[in-house]
């Protein structure tokens, strides 16, 4: 008997181990404004619920342009709901998973479409294009964004690349322009020198050890000519990929315009002290800008590889779940040519619509600084490759980015380790 | 007309305690069967099927999950063994402290006169409430190498700086530092109660026989806080094995991956990649070897208080 409670004790412990192991789990950071979708898509088909991860400083704009459609015509109503953005996609699979609650339309990042056009869960956008959307009203990167395969999977919102921010006042106090960025290596090099003062901890250019060097990594790789995945094998060996990683580390103890053991956020609290000038980071930024009062500017992202334009970017795109009611697709169609000519809501929150009636206009230009900017870099985008798993790739990459960066491993020999990890990732 | 009461039978009697027990069980058990044992039964499962969580069906796989964990050239092999060495050297640097400190700081608060021992109670107590995410920015702000307040203090002293978060062994200490700050006030509050507990009359006999403070110590408080102080160890060590916030947010698992926990490689498998057959697999035998460490501390406890007895 006592050997029996004993045994229950010990099993006691054990679940408590596994309860603690289920909720620590959920213990990022999560604010929720907005219905999580206890209702899915209803029976009326003039009505749609459409899913966003839009819980930051973006939500309210899109609210916007939904309520804009909802007063404009009579006919259907869309019901917007804001899912927080660290559950979005576990909330969008737990929907498809159990087959019910699902959004009518939802949005997706341009490098999740591939995943779940793979499963088998998105439509084929050729249901709905036709008369009243057709590929042509959409900038070509944004289309081939969404496209898996040469099928469209989904109807562009937006391209959000990597953009340059720099600090006017320090620009000014260097003896350069501050309403001229710098456009290639050679002039980033140079100004980041005469911004540089590391007697007063004053840096022209902090390099980060960890994000967004999700996004940095892959321009400069692909500025270099080069890309991270190509003919079936991860590329992590190769010239552009090794010159782009030792071009970063350069930055750092070559030409020690960065300082070193740049931490998580690091460059981005030096860049708000005014102890950095030059930014390289998403358009997600502009709110923490704003309200940090620096005066800014924002530019394309400067040549800092050695062979061609480029910028790696994402986007947000309105797909269509397989089992949506072919009833709906009419109402789904109205609202997303709607927002195809209306986006420049969106454009107000520092985004650039992918919409050529919205990025054409002269409206636009005039929105805010940064949205043009953005759609500057339209034209020479790359996105993340179509490959299952890609995340458990860029891990070990990343990994080795961050040793190499922080100088604690030779660039070739990080890189060769996650070549190693990456291709037995994929391989399983 | 007149019958006297029969007294209720000992046996019934029996009987409807026990129903009144059980019935005072039962909103635990049905919360348990719920939310533990039901999801423990369908992990289980999960784990034994190629679960993907978008795929439309997921094949029964037998222990070809667990096969790949233990297959020396996996991938899989080398997240749960990288993640799973990680995090036993933080269960190794912070249970550890986080009991010694713990009741060091109750000894001290219990020494102190009743007003200001309440005060500092609360003081020390209070970081136990807030959220790791915030416990996180907060140190995060404190233990920036370029911009932090730490290094800001190093420095103007003359010393040069040091990079809390980006190099070892200063990412560990930063970490085990940061967590012990946190969630060191609840085992302390432990402490002072089970301090409380210990008999007076005892100090004062050992005052009688000539015992130093030492001895008091060694002799009357450790033995009498014993199985508070099991508790608090296996607590410790359970909260330390599910550490994953304070990585996750202050280091992103670097340099490199030495500070990538078990955890995080589990939360991205299952949620990142979707793999939730195999992320199962591997909360399971998390689980299961957090039990044999359980059994084990008590097993270590238990032998130590029969070899007493026998003494």
């Amino acid at each position: 008997m006592k050997q029996m409670k004993k045994w229950l004790g010990t099993l006691f412990v054990g679940f408590l181990a596994l309860v603690l192991a289920a909720c620590s789990g959920n213990s990022g950071v999560a604010d929720n404004n907005g219905g999580s979708g206890e209702e899915g898509g209803s029976g009326d088909s003039s009505e749609i619920t459409l899913w966003a991860p839009f819980s930051g400083p973006d939500g309210p704009y899109m609210k916007e342009i939904v309520d804009g459609y909802n007063d404009s015509q009579e006919e259907y109503t869309v019901d917007f709901q804001i899912v927080p953005q660290t559950e979005y996609y576990k909330n969008v699979d737990l929907a498809i998973n159990g087959e019910k609650n699902m959004p009518d339309v939802m949005i997706m990042h341009g490098d999740q479409i591939f995943t779940y056009a793979e499963k088998d869960v998105l439509r084929n956008m050729d249901d709905i294009m036709g008369d009243q959307i057709s590929e042509e009203e959409y900038h070509p990167s944004a289309i081939e964004g969404a496209s898996v395969n040469g099928e469209l999977y989904g109807v562009p919102l937006d391209i959000h690349p990597l953009l340059f921010y720099w600090n006017k006042d320090m620009f000014e106090a260097a003896g350069l322009d501050p309403e001229q960025p710098p456009t290639n290596r050679d002039e980033f090099i140079e100004y980041a020198q005469k911004l540089t003062d590391k007697e007063n901890n004053q840096w022209g250019y902090a390099v980060p050890t960890l994000w967004p060097q999700e996004f940095i990594f892959p321009t400069i790789v692909n500025q270099n000519g080069g890309e991270l995945y190509k003919d079936g094998e991860v590329q992590f060996t190769s010239d552009a990929v090794v010159e782009a990683l030792q071009f970063e580390k350069s930055l750092i103890e070559e030409y020690e315009v960065s300082p070193k053991d740049v931490q998580q956020d690091g460059e981005v609290t030096l860049f708000l002290q005014g102890k950095s000038a030059m930014q390289l980071n998403g358009p997600w930024m502009l709110e923490q800008w704003e309200e940090s009062g620096i005066n800014y500017g924002v530019a394309p992202v400067p040549q800092l590889g050695t062979e061609q334009e480029g910028v790696y970017a994402n986007s947000h795109n309105f797909v269509i779940p397989q089992n949506t009611d072919d009833a709906k697709l009419d109402a789904i169609t109205d609202f997303l040519s709607y927002v195809g000519d209306n986006a420049i809501s969106w454009a107000e929150s520092g985004q650039a619509p992918a919409s050529k009636a919205v990025y054409e206009s002269d409206e636009f230009q005039e929105v805010n600084e940064q949205s043009s900017q953005v759609a500057k870099q339209f034209d020479y985008v790359s996105f993340a490759p179509d490959v299952d798993n890609w995340g458990l790739a860029t891990s070990p990459l990343m990994e080795a980015v961050n040793v190499a960066l922080l100088g604690q491993k030779d660039v070739k020999e990080a890189l060769e380790e996650a070549q190693q990890k990456a291709s037995q990732a994929l391989e399983e | 007309m007149d019958e006297v009461k029969q007294p209720i039978s000992k046996a019934k009697r029996d009987r409807r305690s026990k129903l009144t027990s059980f019935l005072f069980v039962l909103p635990y058990l049905i919360m348990f069967l719920a939310f533990l044992f039901f999801p423990l039964i369908y992990g289980i499962y999960i784990s034994l099927n190629d679960y993907n969580l978008l795929a439309q069906d997921h094949p029964f796989i037998g222990f070809d999950n667990y096969a790949r964990i233990f297959n020396p050239d996996s991938a899989m092999f080398t997240l749960f063994f990288d993640g799973l060495w990680n995090t036993v050297k933080f269960v190794v640097f912070s249970v550890p402290l986080l009991v010694i400190i713990g009741l060091a700081l109750a000894l001290l608060l219990n020494s102190l006169p009743g007003k200001i021992r309440g005060l500092f109670r609360t003081i020390y107590f209070i970081p136990y409430a807030i959220s790791v995410s915030v416990i996180s920015i907060l140190f995060l702000w404190i233990l920036d190498t370029n911009s932090g307040l730490l290094n800001n203090f190093l420095m103007n002293l003359g010393f040069d700086p040091v990079p809390w978060l980006t190099r070892q062994p200063f990412a560990w200490i930063s970490l085990v530092g940061a967590t012990v700050w946190w969630t060191l006030g609840f085992n302390m509050i432990i402490f002072i109660n089970a301090l409380n507990e210990v008999p007076e009359d005892m100090y004062e006999a050992s005052a009688i026989d000539g015992a130093t403070a030492w001895q008091k110590f060694i002799h009357i408080t450790l033995p009498s806080i014993r199985p508070i102080m099991l508790f608090v160890v296996i607590t410790s060590t359970i909260a330390s094995f599910n550490v994953y916030g304070q990585p996750y947010l202050m280091t992103r698992g670097g340099p490199g991956d030495s500070t990538e926990v078990l955890l995080m490689g589990i939360v991205d498998l299952a949620f990142e990649q979707r793999e939730l057959g195999i992320a199962s697999a591997m909360a399971l035998l998390m689980s299961l070897i957090m039990i044999a460490v359980s059994i084990v501390q008590f097993k270590i406890s238990n032998r130590n208080q029969e070899g007493r007895k026998a003494r």
